[in-house]
């Protein structure tokens, strides 16, 4: 644990002192918010589950970064033509059945094991947009509704609300549905940001038209996300903008604009940052589900949710470790979002940070007392 | 006096909600750029422009949007709109599918209640032991558990090797049951159609006429589903009641109550009254959640519910019973809603409208 405790004040360090060099003084004026920074990692390190989410999460970005360079069977390779053995081959240890993947084939022939490596890099592609562009707007349109009141309120709520009112899936459906054809023309339109789709998905130039399936589902995952954000910032708005420190700024003559971004936004991050962390988990598995319906990519692209609706035809004696493989994948990125959340909401909540400060001080104190004893 | 003004003040922002949310799927609808009669009418070869025709002229698609969304509402209220892809009423659609929908939510909702709150409790009076840490554990788990493997491993072990439940078809009380039910509104004045309505669920209606083997098998056919959609929600419940029980059991009148010498069970009545104010407002919108149909788990366990309707008519482009439906869920949201705010009325004497 110390190690991490280090490792994260290493990086704190790193950015005051580039934040010294372009702005000399920067230390001075912030030591108050650096000594803050550095509790948290305290905390953070104490925390066991925060600390195994957050390398749950690591092993999810490196394997997403890195993920298509390593796989060593491109996915658009069907084996099974060349092979027919190889057709949804099960899983088995290399004595018994050397020359055969570790892990099973799929209908295509094509290794599992290297085709996580793809899902990995999709999945989490999706997740992080979905979070990075739905937070946001509903971030934003829940500061607007919360700060100015009245009928701009009242719209934005009631627009909420008519979002709200649909259950979320059947809402990404219709826009998954609809979205493609526009998207496809968009994509037409601007072949730069084709390629550099194509490159973020890591896919291949031929796979255009999945990848206008792919960006339906993040836009219309986006659509359905700003909602919960909207009206849980409107709440904390709400609560935070009666305060003095709100009066005082506004009496010294801030524009609406520096009121809601330098003195409210900074009020109500935290939970802001834990609904999130907790969000990317939710976007992988929604984004999943849409494709398990069959509204996302179709085939060459190995997609989690896709592969394994296509597993669930010859489930469970001719396809379960496709169905177990992919799973555990999805479960695994999943699950160390959720527990990076829900160490991140102990941290940043600063009642129980302190709590967790007090109790790790206290062992430390018993052990070293022990020692000193012993 | 106030509470009622409240609520009238409560139900006139529920109109706009309604309307915005059928006219924001049929602009939804109607920038879809292909043509969705040419879907309906189904067949590019032998497509005969005579019937086309037709068809786009009964559902005014030849009118302009407003005069089409205004047919739309206007015969979703008296009942005639026709779903073009079944040939079959809307409205008879969905008196056949929301009543699966909603036998599904109720087992739904039993499992979630019988997880989450013993195991909510448990953790709460066990605060930092290894039960705490596992049912901490189970929450996590339930919200990043990919649903259908979750419910491919449930058929698995209860279908395949076990065989305790089936995948196939609804079970329905027999034709006297269903005929004795539709003369309720009649022969009796007020509670008829009260008895009418709930009677259209088959599970109630069997209960009315005492067919209890057509209960036994409806439980029997769809706690399956329920116990999948509990375990996935439960965790997420027994941790918010956790939470809520350990605030409320450290809280002042608590420990006043405790240090006046308050026998045992007259504490947990008041912790637990006050858990229930939160509990209630999830509880409410997991159940409205479960009422608009899960479709990952119908299209899994081969149900026919509103879930599964309402992503074949996406898929066919059929507007009439999209409306219809987003009409439904945007009914069960507002709804759940007004029920809520009652019940928090009724059980926090705090609340005052």
């Amino acid at each position: 644990m110390d190690v991490i405790y280090r490792a994260l004040c290493f990086i704190i360090d790193l950015f005051t002192s580039f934040m010294e060099r372009i702005r000399p003084g920067w230390i001075e004026r912030n030591k108050s918010k650096i000594d803050e920074w550095k509790l948290m990692a305290y905390a953070y390190s104490k925390s066991p589950i925060a600390v195994t989410g957050g390398i749950l999460a690591t092993i999810t970005v490196i394997l997403a970064l890195f993920g298509p360079l390593i796989a060593w069977e491109p996915y658009w390779q069907y084996k099974v033509v060349v092979n027919p053995d190889l057709w949804l081959k099960p899983p088995c240890l290399p004595p018994s059945c050397s020359g055969y993947p570790l892990l099973g084939t799929d209908e295509w022939g094509r290794d599992i094991f290297s085709l996580i490596f793809y899902g990995y890099r999709i999945s989490f592609i999706i997740s992080v947009m979905v979070v990075v562009l739905g937070v946001p707007l509903g971030v934003i349109l829940g500061l607007i509704a919360g700060y100015k009141g009245g009928y701009v309120d009242e719209v934005i709520m009631r627009l909420t609300d008519i979002f709200m009112a649909f259950p979320g899936l059947v809402l990404a459906i219709a826009f998954a549905t609809i979205l493609p054809q526009r998207i496809r023309g968009l994509l037409d339109a601007s072949p730069q940001l084709k390629d550099f789709l194509l490159w973020i998905f890591a896919l291949r130039p031929q796979e255009y038209g999945q990848l206008a399936a792919l960006l339906s589902i993040f836009l219309a995952l986006v659509l359905v996300w700003w909602p919960t954000y909207a009206r849980v910032v409107r709440g904390t708005v709400l609560s935070v903008r009666e305060q003095t420190f709100i009066e005082a700024a506004r009496s010294l003559g801030l524009s609406t604009w520096r009121i809601l971004i330098k003195h409210i936004l900074p009020n109500i991050l935290s939970p802001i940052i834990v609904f999130a962390t907790f969000d990317l988990a939710t976007a992988v598995l929604l984004a999943a589900s849409l494709s398990f319906l069959g509204l996302g990519p179709q085939d060459p692209v190995p997609e989690l949710g896709f592969m394994i609706s296509k597993a669930g035809r010859f489930f469970p004696e001719r396809s379960w470790w496709i169905v177990v493989f992919l799973g555990i994948v999805l479960l695994l990125i999943a699950f160390g979002w959720n527990l990076l959340g829900d160490g991140l909401r102990d941290i940043l909540d600063p009642r129980t940070r302190r709590a967790i400060e007090v109790r790790a001080r206290a062992k430390a104190r018993a052990k070293a007392a022990k020692v000193k004893g012993g | 006096m106030g509470m009622t003004k409240f609520l009238i003040r409560r139900l006139m922002t529920f109109i706009p909600t309604i309307i915005g949310v059928m006219l924001i799927t049929y602009i939804i609808a109607y920038v879809i750029p292909t043509d969705p009669v040419r879907a309906w009418v189904g067949g590019e070869k032998l497509l005969n422009p005579e019937a086309l025709e037709k068809v786009r002229h009964k559902y005014k698609f030849d009118a302009p949007w407003y005069e089409q969304f205004s047919f739309l509402v206007i015969s979703l209220f008296t009942g005639q709109l026709e779903d073009p892809v079944r040939h079959k009423l809307v409205v008879q659609e969905l008196s056949y599918r929301f009543p699966i929908t909603v036998e599904v939510a109720i087992f739904g909702f039993i499992f979630l209640v019988l997880i989450s709150i013993p195991l909510g409790i448990i953790s709460a009076l066990k605060k930092d032991t290894p039960i705490d840490f596992f049912v901490r554990l189970f929450a996590l788990f339930g919200s990043s558990m990919p649903s259908f493997v979750l419910y491919y491993f449930l058929i698995l072990a209860l279908f395949v090797y076990t065989r305790t439940t089936y995948l196939a078809g609804v079970p329905l009380p027999s034709t006297a049951c269903m005929n004795m039910i539709a003369s309720y509104p009649e022969s009796i004045p007020v509670l008829g159609h009260i008895a009418f309505y709930i009677g259209q669920v088959p599970m109630f209606g069997a209960m009315m006429c005492g067919e209890w083997d057509v209960v036994v098998e409806t439980a029997k056919r769809f706690y399956l589903p329920g116990l999948a959609l509990g375990l996935l929600g439960g965790g997420f419940i027994a941790r918010l009641v956790r939470n809520s029980l350990l605030d409320v059991l450290s809280s002042d009148y608590i420990l006043f109550a405790k240090a006046r010498g308050l026998p045992k069970t007259w504490i947990w009545r008041h912790a637990l009254k006050n858990v229930l104010v939160p509990l209630v407002t999830v509880l409410g919108i997991q159940f409205g959640g479960l009422l608009a149909g899960a479709i990952i788990a119908e299209t899994v366990f081969n149900i026919p519910g509103m879930g599964r309707y309402m992503y074949d008519s996406i898929a066919r482009l059929n507007f009439p019973a999209i409306i219809s439906g987003a009409f439904l869920f945007a009914l069960i949201y507002v709804t759940i809603n007004f029920i809520v705010d009652i019940i928090y009325a009724l059980i926090d004497p705090r609340i005052r409208y």
